[in-house]
């Protein structure tokens, strides 16, 4: 086994599973969409607003979220949102509105249960096959004399 | 051992994952409706050539109906407006119309020149009814059953294949479960 290729491997494999959802999330400061509303007046529910919007797909443009979409179909639901949030709806009942319409692939972050245990573990089975990876070259190297000609 | 397994464990993970990812006939962006089986969202919307006219799909209600969704600004409407003129040409189920992010006048225009394959088109002035169906494009089409509950949903221009192999079938045993 070419321990050097096998060693990139197990590194970049680490690295994807670090980056995995964590690193979706970080990706998504993008710019915000201004709707013809304005900001709402309670900064508190603005604030809702905004992480709500955020976690929500544009069906259309499906790695988009509906705060950053200008798609139509976005603003029809952003409207949703805000409305529901002034009515004093519950982030739980946004959610569950939205993905009784759309499906669970409406959600950025779906929630952890039994069928998304692969999604929300794949982070961690990532890390720990590159640190075995890793581990196991890093032994086989220690092994080799030290005028290392060999790989 | 390890050595030789591993890589053809893998290869077989890989020849699996894409059969199924490559595979054509696939639309990726088509998406499972939560909405089957499910009560039939309910609409009172006001008709998009008589405005005066209401059209609510809850006087449906025992008949097996089908609703397309479309739009004038949507191109593959127009294609599949063909295959949708033949469909209620048969007169087995009445085609209601949901008109959506569109112009009155604009849909007027289309129905007088292409020809009027519905019994009634809803004009969704908002997209309220749209998000309530969980439409994100356009056309789509909808199988409603006699108890009000959604049976299916195509997303994509209507074909006569399609019309004949999902919706055909489908609305047979609907008849035959008794709406």
């Amino acid at each position: 086994m070419n321990c050097r290729r096998a060693a990139a491997f197990g590194l970049a494999a680490l690295l994807a599973g670090a980056l995995g959802p964590g690193g979706a999330l970080l990706g998504a400061q993008t710019e915000r969409v201004l709707d013809a509303y304005g900001q709402l007046d309670d900064p508190v529910l603005q604030a809702r607003f905004e992480r709500i919007t955020l976690q929500l797909r544009c069906l259309v443009c499906q790695n988009e979220s509906i705060a950053d979409s200008n798609v139509e179909l976005a603003a029809d639901l952003r409207r949703q949102v805000r409305e529901m949030l002034i009515a004093g709806k519950s982030d739980d009942a946004i959610f569950t509105f939205m993905t009784d319409r759309y499906g669970e692939f409406v959600r950025f972050s779906p929630p952890v249960e039994p069928k998304t245990l692969l999604i929300w573990g794949a982070p961690f089975i990532m890390v720990l096959l590159g640190g075995i990876i890793i581990y196991r070259v890093a032994r086989q190297r220690s092994r080799l004399p030290l005028d290392d000609e060999a790989s | 051992m390890w050595k030789f397994l591993l890589p053809f464990a893998a290869f077989i993970a890989l020849v699996v994952l894409f059969a199924f990812g490559l595979n054509p006939n696939r639309d990726i962006h088509a998406l499972p409706s939560p909405l089957i089986g499910k009560p039939a969202p309910l609409f009172t919307l006001t008709d998009v050539v008589d405005p005066t006219r209401i059209v609510s799909n809850a006087a449906l209600r025992g008949q097996v109906y089908v609703l397309n969704v479309w739009g004038t600004w949507c191109v593959a409407c127009r294609q599949e407006h063909e295959a949708l003129l033949a469909i209620a040409q048969q007169r087995l189920v009445p085609i209601i119309g949901l008109d959506y992010m569109d112009e009155r006048d604009k849909a007027k225009q289309w129905l007088e020149q292409l020809g009027n394959p519905y019994m009634a088109v809803a004009f969704d002035t908002d997209g309220r009814t749209a998000i309530d169906w969980g439409v994100y494009g356009a056309p789509e089409t909808f199988l409603v059953d006699g108890q009000g509950r959604v049976l299916y949903k195509f997303i994509s221009p209507m074909t006569p294949e399609i019309w004949e192999h999902e919706f055909l079938p489908r609305i047979a045993a609907a008849r035959r479960g008794g709406a």
